[in-house]
C-alpha cells in the first residue's frame, strides 16, 4: 500500500537525480584540488540515498495499522488564487512600479481572503499603501521599482 | 566590555524598544514565528546600520519569546511552537480566574531566565570565540556537520524526512558561484541568480507567504481575549514562592539546551515540563492549572534563545532559523560573525549583548502593563492581516538585492512552503541548510586541499575527529534503529 511517505520519497529522488543529472555538466576535478562539481555529486547522492531511506522506512509493515493521513485539510482554490496573484505581481513589478501593484495585490488578497465590500478591501490596499510610501520609500530611502 | 553601554545609546534604545514591541507582536500572532518576521524587517534595520540593526533584530527574537506565553494563557492559541506547553497549565489557570498571575508569572520567568542566559552567554560567548581561533576548514566542516546531523534528529519530525530538507537546503546554496573557484552553477543563464539564490526572499517564503497561503486555506474566526486588568496582575505570596524551583530548573536546562542545534527554544520548554513533572512538589497538579507548568517552560524557552547566541556571535555558526537570519542581517551588514567578531566588531558584539539586558527589562514592562493590548493583537481578522505580510515579504525579497528576480524565489519559496506544509515537511531545516551549505562546501573543499587530496584530514585532528563522529553516530544509530524494527516485526 503506498504512503504519503512513499510519494514524497519519490519526489525527492526524483529532486536528487534532476540534480545530479545537471551537476553531470561541472568539473570534478581531483581531491586535492576539488572542482566545482564535487561537492553538489555528493549533495545530490546523498539527497538520492536519504530518499531511499524514507521509501524503505516508510512502507508499512504487514499487519501494522495503516498510516495516519497527511493533515492537509480540506482542498481550496483560495491559495492558488493568491499564489496566482503574487505571480502577477511579481511580473507587474517592472512596469507598473512596487506600490501601485502592491495595492492591486492587498486589493485582490483581502477579496480572496473574505473581507466583504468593495469598500474596505480599498481602504486597507490604500492605506498600506500609503504607508509602503511614507516609511520605506520617503522615511528609510528603500529604491523601490 | 565597556561596549556594552553602546547598547544604552538613544538610536540603539529607540531600536531595541522597537524589536522587542515588534517581537512581541509577532510571538501573540500564531503563524510568523520570528525567523518570517526578522526578514521582513531585515531592509529596514540594514538601514539602521550595524549596531542598532542587529539589536532590532535580536529584539525581535527574544521578544517573540515572551509574546508567545499570551495568547496561551488568555486564549489557549500559542502564538509560538515554544509556547504550546505553557497553554496546557496557563489556560487553566486563566479559566480559574488567575490569568493575571499567571501572566506575570510568565513574565518574571521569561526576564529572569533571560537576564541570567545573558550573563552566561556574557561570559561564555568571548572563551568560545577564542577557543574557536583555533579552529580550521576540517573543524568547521566537523561542527557544521554535526549541528545539521543533530538538526534533523532533534526536529521532531521523521528523520529522514528531515535529513532530506536539510539536503534540499544545501542544494539550494550551491546556485550562483562556487565558494573557492568562482564558477557559476545551476543558474540556468539567468543573470539574477548568479549571485545565489537570496536568503530573505527564501526565508520571506518559505514563513510568510507560506503562512498567508495556509490561512488562505483554513480561515479561522478570531478568538475571543479575556480581559485582564492591571491591578489583577499579582501573583499571591505562594504562587512566587512555587514558581521559583522551576523558574530556576528551566533557565539551566534552557540555556543547555539553546547550545544544541534544533528548535532548541520548544525542546526546551517542553523538557522544562517533563521535569517538572518528575521532580516538582506539586506534580500531581501539572495539566490542571499549575503556576510550574507555566514558569519552568517559559524560563526555559526564553533561556534558550539566549543560549543559541553563542554559537552564533562565536563561532559564525547558526542552529536555529532565527539566528540564521540573523547571521544573514550581520553579513547584509559587513559583519561576519565568529571568532574575530569580538576584535574586529567589538561595539557590535558588546552592544547586541548589553542590548539583551535592556530588552529584558523593556519586556518585563512592557509586557504587564500593555498584556490586554497585546492580546487583542490575535484577534485581528486574518483577511486585514495577511494581505500587509504578503507585501511586506515582497519588499523584503525585492529590497535584499534590489532585483525583481528574488521577488520571483519568494514566490516559488512560498508555494514550495506551502506545499511542504500539507506534506508536513518542516521548512527549518531548510532554511539551515541553505545557510550552512557555503560554510560546509568551502571547508570541505579547504580541508581537502590542505591535506592534498588526502581525506584523512578531516578527522585528523582531536575536534574535528570526535564531531564527526558524534555526527555518525547520529545519523546511523536512528537507521540501524529503524531497520532492527522492520526486520523484527512479525510477518
Amino acid at each position: 500500500m503506498a504512503t504519503p511517505d512513499r510519494g514524497i520519497a519519490l519526489g525527492l529522488g526524483a529532486v536528487a537525480l534532476a540534480y545530479l543529472a545537471v551537476a553531470r555538466r561541472y568539473p570534478l576535478d581531483t581531491l586535492s584540488a576539488p572542482g566545482p562539481g564535487a561537492f553538489p555529486l555528493a549533495t545530490g547522492a546523498a539527497l538520492f540515498l536519504v530518499a531511499a531511506w524514507l521509501f524503505v522506512t516508510a512502507r508499512p509493515a504487514p499487519g501494522a495499522a495503516a498510516p495516519t493521513p497527511m493533515a492537509v485539510g480540506t482542498w481550496s482554490r483560495v491559495p492558488v488564487l493568491l499564489a496566482l496573484a503574487l505571480g502577477l505581481h511579481a511580473a507587474a513589478l517592472p512596469w507598473l512600479g512596487f506600490i501601485p501593484a502592491s495595492f492591486l495585490l492587498v486589493l485582490a488578497a483581502a477579496r480572496l481572503m473574505g473581507l466583504s465590500g468593495l469598500w474596505r478591501p480599498l481602504a486597507l490596499a490604500a492605506g498600506l499603501a500609503l504607508v509602503m510610501r511614507l516609511v520605506f520609500v520617503s522615511g528609510l530611502g528603500v529604491p523601490l521599482p | 566590555m565597556s561596549d556594552l553601554f553602546v547598547s544604552l545609546t538613544p538610536a540603539n534604545l529607540l531600536a531595541c524598544l522597537v524589536g522587542t514591541v515588534l517581537g512581541t507582536i509577532v510571538g501573540v500572532l500564531p503563524g510568523l514565528g520570528p525567523a518570517g518576521a526578522m526578514a521582513l524587517v531585515l531592509p529596514v534595520t540594514i538601514k539602521l546600520g550595524p549596531t542598532a540593526g542587529l539589536i532590532m533584530l535580536a529584539g525581535i527574537y527574544y521578544g517573540a519569546m515572551y509574546g508567545g506565553s499570551t495568547t496561551s494563557i488568555l486564549v489557549n492559541v500559542p502564538g509560538e511552537a515554544a509556547s504550546v506547553v505553557t497553554a496546557i497549565d496557563g489556560y487553566r489557570l486563566a479559566r480559574r480566574g488567575r490569568a493575571g498571575a499567571a501572566l506575570a508569572i510568565a513574565a518574571i520567568a521569561s526576564f529572569v531566565a533571560g537576564t541570567v542566559s545573558v550573563v552566561a552567554l556574557q561570559v561564555a560567548a568571548p572563551r568560545v570565540a577564542r577557543l574557536a581561533l583555533a579552529f580550521g576548514p576540517a573543524e568547521y566542516f566537523a561542527f557544521a556537520l554535526l549541528g545539521l546531523v543533530l538538526l534533523s534528529n532533534l526536529s521532531g519530525e521523521s528523520r529522514p524526512k528531515s535529513l532530506a530538507m536539510v539536503l534540499v537546503g544545501v542544494m539550494l546554496s550551491t546556485v550562483g558561484m562556487d565558494p573557492l573557484g568562482g564558477a557559476v552553477r545551476f543558474t540556468f543563464d539567468v543573470a539574477g541568480a548568479q549571485a545565489g539564490l537570496s536568503f530573505v526572499a527564501v526565508t520571506a517564503g518559505l514563513f510568510g507567504v507560506a503562512e498567508v497561503l495556509a490561512a488562505a486555506a483554513r480561515p479561522e474566526p478570531a478568538p475571543a481575549v479575556q480581559g485582564v486588568r492591571f491591578r489583577e496582575l499579582y501573583p499571591s505570596r505562594e504562587e512566587l514562592r512555587r514558581a521559583v524551583p522551576p523558574m530556576l530548573r528551566g533557565t539551566v536546562l534552557g540555556f543547555l539546551i539553546g547550545l544544541v542545534p534544533g528548535p532548541a527554544a520548544t525542546i526546551a520548554s517542553f523538557v522544562s515540563y517533563g521535569v517538572e513533572r518528575r521532580v516538582s512538589r506539586y506534580r500531581h497538579e501539572l495539566g490542571t492549572g499549575a503556576i510550574e507548568g507555566v514558569a519552568g517552560p517559559e524560563a526555559a524557552n526564553n533561556a534558550a534563545a539566549g543560549g543559541g547566541m553563542i554559537p552564533l556571535l562565536s563561532l559564525g555558526l547558526p542552529f536555529t532559523p532565527s539566528t540564521a537570519v540573523l547571521l544573514s542581517g550581520m553579513l547584509l551588514m559587513n559583519v561576519t560573525p565568529g571568532p574575530f567578531l569580538l576584535r574586529d566588531h567589538p561595539q557590535v558584539f558588546w552592544g547586541v549583548i548589553g542590548s539583551f539586558y535592556v530588552g529584558n527589562v523593556m519586556l518585563l514592562l512592557l509586557n504587564l502593563p500593555l498584556v490586554g493590548l497585546f492580546a487583542r493583537v490575535a484577534t485581528i481578522p486574518g483577511p486585514w492581516l495577511m494581505p500587509g505580510i504578503l507585501i511586506l515579504c515582497a519588499l523584503a525579497a525585492y529590497a535584499d538585492n534590489n532585483n525583481v528576480f528574488d521577488v520571483w524565489v519568494m514566490v516559488g519559496a512560498g508555494v514550495a512552503g506551502y506545499a511542504m506544509r500539507r506534506l508536513g515537511l518542516s521548512p527549518a531545516p531548510l532554511v539551515l541548510g541553505l545557510v550552512l551549505g557555503p560554510l560546509l562546501e568551502r571547508s570541505l573543499l579547504q580541508a581537502l586541499t590542505i591535506g592534498r587530496g588526502d581525506v584523512r584530514e578531516l578527522w585528523a585532528s582531536g575536534p574535528a575527529a570526535v564531531m564527526l563522529a558524534a555526527a555518525a553516530l547520529a545519523l546511523v544509530a536512528p537507521l540501524v534503529g529503524a531497520l532492527g524494527r522492520r526486520v523484527r516485526a512479525p510477518a
